[in-house]
């Protein structure tokens, strides 16, 4: 376990980033401002079908800005969707990427610009600072409140051909402004409610136990675990409240700008391997496992895991008790086993997590049997 | 992985937490510098050019950059150059074909090689024979001209030296052949194609050399020896279209390139049918001069004979007229006398024009010659 202290050198890098009701339609004018002249509009099926690419195409055809559209994305967005993209853009000599959508889009959008810059396959980057030239300028407009790639240093992708996801660390990947509109939102099915709010909560608790935490992350993921836990429940009884799902985005927002700069732990390490390997939702991993992370952690950081058990309030003895409760009033109740997942795949699952960045900030090193062993109180 | 160490894992969690050595903020300047410094490379690599090289605004028809190389030649400052419209720069006399030119050419611009030729005005107003392409191309929202000129002054000289030196070849009074290493003729002037009965000379290119003699061995002969000398001087038989012999004289050369390598084979051909007609009746008028001489020199001693009997028999008589037989045989004896005088400064005129070579045999000066055919055969 790494000692902490508030003397310990830190890092806090913040993108620019425009929130509150509108902030969408100034896309074009962002665009225009970064010099894009053709811009790739990196989202997927169901964003376009909700409304929120064309309303973004709109802004950039008001300022002046050609745009293609690329949508050939699925959840855990695949390198072969990357290279498609860069393709795409390379082809239509573009020079700037808007990214509308969550996780999967923007994540996407990342490495289309870093594999389009650096004329690389996007597998070839995986690890941590090992973009050598700048991705071209590019804009997020999060259609969710969860992944906070709209903000982080982050991108994963998922390697087809290995089953299992990468992850791309890099501050050249930390998008150049984050537009913050409630409205897309409100569109979000229930589920992808609940998920990404999920993946909120488990930013922030990972954040706040981090062992690369200061006083800066510290700040924001308390107030996203605030936020979060006290709005998200409201969301679901009233999903077109623009108020509420704002709360869900500044939630986000802080968590995203808390993990960006001291990540996270083993609950992300072992939802990337388990999301790989059965190709689901990443919320919903995160959501599977973070109480049984919490309770292995819990003895490395008793007094960070009892303040956030302390704002979360009811529902539990420990803090771990009280996400699981959390959670399961949320309507997730299933386990690992129920969403498909093999006993005898366990293994190999902890040693891809073993091996995930996100590991080595955990409050506790753990080996592979300790991540076996998680697994098993999750499956 | 599990043998990663704990050193490892600590220096991966330094980078996220972003105190690595390149865990920078995303920063474009670096890249922008990295590009600039192409640019850079690219400029020089242009300002190496000798072309002059334009780039002009479509809309305005202003420069909108230049090289060195367009500066040097015109002599005008860079600042100076990019504020003139390109038009300004072309001769006065050629502005409003240039102008005609881009009209027509319209969507041709868009395609390479547009090419026409047209002075540039320098500084001191001296005119620069250009050939000058343009294209049309787009940089961003913005149509432009590239121009590039390249400067033809040396080549135009070159063209006009090598226009006298056809017209040269072209008018000689002698015939003229280039043929190729293998002996297939490649130019033949006028005069070569009249020699040999040609209506046109280029009715002659492609046709061998043994086409031309009346021994067709004669020029891969002659090829040979050209290949291992330097000259050839022979006189030969020629042949006419139409298969007529007749007499030539070819002096022959090789054409080399800068290295010494033989490109090709030149011979100069001369019609000598005159001279040699001329040769052979002189040799003939010379034959009969010589036989008319030693008749001369018989018939004095045939009349000196019987004047001898008849001096002898006058000076036996005594008679008043013999006196006057040996006055009249003197005066024949007198007349032969002159005759032979005559046959001696005969013989030194045909001495005379012997070692002047009037009439005799062909010149000393043939290096080379193949013909076995005598010369009382033609």
């Amino acid at each position: 376990m790494i000692q902490r202290s508030q003397l310990d050198l830190r890092k806090f890098v913040v993108p620019e980033f425009i929130c509150g009701h509108g902030a969408l339609q100034l896309a074009g004018r962002y665009a225009r401002n970064f010099g894009m002249k053709q811009v790739l509009l990196v989202t997927d099926p169901g964003v376009r079908a909700a409304g929120w690419a064309g309303a973004v195409g709109e802004s950039l055809v008001e300022a002046g800005v050609s745009f293609t559209v690329f949508d050939s994305i699925s959840v855990n967005p695949r390198s072969r969707q990357v290279m498609a993209g860069m393709e795409t853009y390379l082809a239509e000599e573009c020079n700037g990427i808007v990214a509308v959508g969550g996780g999967s889009p923007m994540d996407c959008a990342k490495g289309i610009g870093i594999a389009s810059s650096n004329m690389r396959d996007i597998r070839t980057f995986e690890g941590v600072d090992r973009v050598p030239v700048p991705a071209p300028p590019l804009i997020c407009i999060p259609t969710t409140a969860g992944s906070s790639a709209d903000v982080s240093q982050f991108a994963i992708i998922t390697d087809e051909e290995r089953k299992r996801k990468i992850g791309i660390v890099s501050k050249a990947v930390v998008p150049d402004i984050s537009l913050l509109d409630p409205e897309p939102l409100t569109t979000m099915s229930r589920d992808l409610t609940v998920d990404s709010g999920i993946d909120t909560l488990s930013h922030a608790v990972e954040t706040y136990v981090s062992n690369a935490s200061s006083p800066m992350t510290d700040v924001h993921a308390l107030e996203a675990i605030r936020l979060i836990t006290s709005t998200l429940p409201a969301v679901l009884e009233e999903p077109d409240n623009l108020n509420l799902r704002f709360s869900t985005l500044l939630a986000s927002l802080h968590a995203g700008l808390a993990f960006s700069n001291a990540s996270v732990g083993a609950a992300h390490a072992m939802a990337h391997s388990l999301g790989g390997a059965y190709d689901l939702v990443h919320g919903r991993c995160n959501a599977l496992l973070l109480e049984h992370v919490m309770a292995a952690n819990y003895e490395a950081e008793p007094e960070r895991y009892n303040r956030i058990g302390a704002i979360i309030g009811r529902g539990g003895a420990t803090p771990a008790e009280k996400v699981a409760a959390f959670r399961r009033a949320l309507g997730v109740t299933e386990t690992l086993a129920a969403v498909g997942v093999r006993e005898d795949a366990i293994p190999a699952l902890a040693e891809a997590a073993y091996n995930d960045p996100c590991m080595v900030t955990n409050p506790r090193n753990f080996t592979c049997e300790d991540i076996e062993r998680i697994y098993m109180y999750a499956f | 992985m599990h043998s990663e160490s704990p050193e490892d894992r600590d220096a991966l969690r330094e980078k996220i937490i972003g105190l690595g050595e390149t865990s920078l903020h995303k920063s474009y300047y670096p890249e922008l510098q990295s590009r600039l410094a192409e640019l850079e490379r690219f400029r020089a690599l242009l300002d190496q050019t000798y072309d002059a090289i334009f780039l002009i605004r479509a809309d305005t028809g202003k420069l909108a950059d230049i090289n060195a190389s367009a500066r040097q030649y015109l002599g005008y400052s860079r600042e100076e150059l990019l504020a003139k419209p390109f038009i300004d720069l072309i001769s006065p006399q050629q502005k409003a074909w240039l102008v005609e030119f881009v009209q027509k050419s319209g969507d041709q611009l868009s395609k390479p090689g547009q090419t026409f030729t047209a002075p540039l005005v320098s500084r001191s107003g001296t005119e620069i024979p250009m050939e000058i392409t343009v294209r049309s191309v787009t940089f961003g929202a913005e149509q432009y001209v590239v121009a590039v000129a390249r400067d033809i002054t040396d080549r135009i000289r070159t063209e006009r030296e090598l226009r006298i030196k056809e017209s040269a070849l072209e008018s000689s009074t002698n015939g003229i052949l280039i043929a190729d290493l293998t002996g297939a003729v490649m130019y033949a002037n006028r005069s070569c194609a009249a020699m040999f009965g040609y209506e046109r000379a280029d009715a002659i290119a492609g046709r061998n050399l043994e086409a031309f003699f009346a021994d067709p061995t004669v020029g891969e002969k002659v090829t040979v020896h050209l290949l291992a000398n330097p000259a050839i001087v022979q006189e030969t038989v020629g042949l006419r279209s139409n298969g007529s012999p007749f007499h030539i004289q070819i002096s022959g050369s090789v054409v080399q390139n800068d290295a010494g390598q033989p490109l090709c084979i030149m011979l100069i051909v001369m019609d000598i049918t005159d001279r040699i007609l001329n040769e052979q009746m002189k040799r003939e008028t010379y034959a009969q001069l010589g036989k008319n001489i030693e008749q001369f020199a018989i018939l004095g001693d045939h009349i000196r004979n019987p004047l001898q009997v008849i001096v002898g028999y006058a000076e036996m008589i005594d008679d008043p007229f013999a006196k006057r037989i040996l006055e009249q045989a003197r005066r024949i004896d007198d007349l032969v006398a002159e005759l032979d005088r005559g046959w001696v400064e005969s013989a030194n005129v045909r001495q005379f024009l012997r070692r002047h070579g009037e009439g005799v045999e062909p010149s000393e000066e043939v290096f080379f010659h193949f013909s076995n055919r005598k010369q009382e055969d033609i």
